[in-house]
């Protein structure tokens, strides 16, 4: 009798394991099938690589996942990234050479946070005028990034622009552990935020249910434009570290971007229907497919037969999150 | 609440309920006057060509739209049929048979798409994201990222050929549309695709099999995307993963501009295509103008916001409307 059970709670608890920790199992099975397949893929400097890589996108997710925790969208944070690295780029090849560069690149990296921040706002600002609800959001942030995109482009009349300043702390940012810190500090100060702090909570509330969280008394729409406004403002920090790792910028430089960000968001499991996740799964999410994203690299698979992989994994991951909350809802019933 | 005071709003009403339509007139009328030569029949041509590819994939996603999901996946579908219609007509030299597998390949893709959001329940932007990004891989893939042309003699002289001066994708699209229009006017698949996009626990409580009539909504949209394809292959009679980057939204913006609710539940295949029009004529117009592109692209995303804000206005006023009258 005793030992059925016992089977029976370990089958139970594997389970459990195996559904909630899915993602970190997909995770270690990639890196462990890549570095059978190729051994350089073990190596400290490309496991950086990734790390560096991954620090950009990744900062641009954490602003993405408090947005899609509302239950919403944000599809203009890759030409926020544009934009902003344009700028910044313009303003350190004007002023980066004047004495005080330090403060220069302080000045740069406020610009373009405030722009970001205003971005995201004037996007939360249209969406909760009209209380708009995912499509809505999904819509007016498209809107916003033809818009930001062009004014990208008319910025310097389509021109890239070579960083002519000289080296200094700006280029500091993209080197060594400097992006990877930058990147994680951020996303503890964020988790803090969502798991801990009423603001947080709230947002989660928003989430689960916009009607019920207004009932109850929460300011649903000031909420919702200040997750707007973090959302491009973190594209906007973003911006900084593409920049100084490239040297250069592109108004091209963020076409796509948001693809990437609402890929690693879904795949880390926050619902594209609000309320569930965080900035935990974020991150695995975004580890998840720049590891895939380098492995494959690194075996040699082409750029794109890597799209191939790289949609299927965003069904699968979202197709393998529903089932596993259907099956919660099976047991509850039961 | 007063009778008096529904008759004062009336000519308001009728102004906002046909607001395209007005626009579209106000806006050619502009154009005709500032530059004259913009209703010229070879433009008025060019323009209609434009409608009728675009607007033959914005039947497909007002259908899907009205029973509440979304297709993100339309541009790479579309690429994939060129693709795909060109390589078979160049290996068997058989328009028709290249016509009946093309039709069924994107039928095929469309169904797979439909299946993932009704089996899996999962959001069809988040599903039409991923199968967007495997069917561009595809196509690169299958293409080397080349571009793909043919000399066939069928489809050249399909999209050279004119009937009444008007190009023969107009025709194909007004067939397209009259079906579609009378499929969700007159019959109990159309009333149920409404109905499932209105309120889908009642439809699925009233017995109607909701996932099926979303399933094919989505096969339908497959079909339009190919049909899409294959008339631009007609026109260009080359195929490649750049062009109609921006189909699935201009599609999306259309149907809203013309008044199909994104929330799923009411709407018409007409009006997209007054909607369509409406873009493509402001497209042509800023062309016209000699806009530099970059402030086109500036003026094309501000409308569609405006397009969406006044969408939504509405969608508020006539839920306001209806309360004071109860």
């Amino acid at each position: 009798m005793f030992g059925e059970q016992g089977i029976q709670y370990l089958k139970a608890n594997l389970t459990k394991v195996l559904r909630s920790q899915g993602v970190l199992l997909g995770l270690v099975l990639i890196i462990i099938v890549a570095s059978i397949v190729e051994p350089t893929f073990m190596t400290v400097s490309n496991i950086l690589n990734i790390l560096r890589q991954a620090s950009a996108i990744g900062i641009i997710c954490l602003g993405v996942t408090f947005v899609m925790m509302t239950g919403g969208m944000d599809l203009s944070v890759g030409a926020i990234v544009s934009l902003c690295s344009m700028v910044a780029v313009v303003m350190m090849n004007t002023y980066g050479s004047l004495p005080g560069s330090t403060g220069i690149v302080l000045l740069a990296i406020l610009t373009v946070l405030a722009i970001g921040f205003a971005i995201g706002v004037i996007n939360g600002l249209i969406i909760t005028a009209f209380n708009g609800r995912l499509g809505e959001t999904f819509i007016i942030t498209y809107g916003m990034q033809i818009v930001v995109a062009s004014l990208a482009l008319l910025y310097t009349g389509g021109q890239f622009v070579p960083g002519i300043f000289a080296m200094g702390l700006y280029q500091q940012l993209s080197m060594g552990f400097v992006p990877i810190i930058c990147f994680l500090s951020l996303a503890a100060i964020m988790h803090v935020v969502l798991a801990y702090t009423g603001f947080g909570k709230q947002i989660s509330f928003i989430g689960a249910n916009m009607d019920c969280a207004r009932m109850s008394g929460i300011k649903v729409s000031r909420l919702r434009v200040i997750t707007y406004g973090i959302c491009g403002a973190c594209a906007g920090f973003a911006s900084i570290i593409v920049t100084s790792r490239v040297y250069s910028a592109s108004p091209l430089q963020g076409t796509g971007y948001e693809l990437e960000a609402i890929a690693a968001v879904v795949v880390g499991g926050t619902s594209q229907s609000g309320g569930t996740g965080g900035i935990v799964n974020t991150i695995l999410g975004v580890l998840v497919l720049s590891v895939l994203g380098n492995a494959l690299n690194v075996i040699g698979v082409d750029a794109n037969a890597q799209l191939l992989f790289r949609g299927a994994i965003i069904i699968i991951a979202v197709g393998l999150d529903m089932w596993n909350k259907m099956a919660k809802q099976r047991e509850s019933t039961k | 609440m007063s009778r008096a005071k529904t008759k004062d709003i009336r000519p308001l009403e009728l102004f906002l309920n046909q607001t395209v339509l007005f626009l579209l007139v106000g806006f050619i009328l502009i154009m005709a006057l500032v530059k004259p030569s913009f209703l010229a029949w070879w433009n008025i041509q060019n323009v209609l060509i434009d409608v009728s590819i675009y607007g033959v994939v914005a039947c497909g996603m007002t259908i899907l739209i009205i029973s509440g999901e979304f297709d993100l996946s339309a541009s790479s579908q579309y690429m994939w049929a060129q693709i795909l219609y060109i390589t078979l007509l160049n290996s068997t030299n058989n328009p028709f048979l290249s016509i009946i597998l093309t039709l069924g390949s994107g039928f095929l893709l469309g169904t797979i798409n439909g299946l993932i959001v009704t089996r899996f329940r999962i959001n069809s932007f988040i599903v039409t994201l991923g199968t967007m990004t495997m069917i561009r891989g595809l196509c690169l893939v299958f293409t080397g990222g080349k571009m793909v042309d043919t000399q066939n003699k069928f489809i050249k002289a399909l999209g050279s050929a004119e009937f009444l001066g008007l190009s023969s994708l107009f025709y194909i699209y007004l067939v397209v549309l009259v079906i579609i229009s009378a499929m969700l006017a007159y019959t109990n698949f159309g009333r149920r695709l409404y109905a499932t996009g209105g309120n889908i626990e009642v439809a699925h409580l009233a017995g109607i099999n909701t996932a099926f009539q979303k399933t094919a909504a989505f096969s339908i949209m497959g079909v339009l995307c190919s049909i899409g394809g294959i008339m631009l292959v007609a026109q260009l009679r080359a195929g490649s993963t750049q062009y109609g980057t921006d189909l699935a939204l201009t599609c999306v913006a259309a149907t809203v501009i013309g008044g199909t609710r994104l929330s799923g539940g009411a709407g018409n295949a007409f009006r997209t295509a007054l909607g369509m029009l409406v873009i493509v004529v402001l497209y042509k117009a800023l062309i016209y103008l000699g806009l530099q592109a970059y402030y086109q692209n500036l003026v094309k995303g501000s409308v569609l916001i405006l397009v969406v804000m006044f969408d939504l206005f509405m969608t508020r006023r006539r839920t306001t409307m209806k309360q004071e009258r109860s």
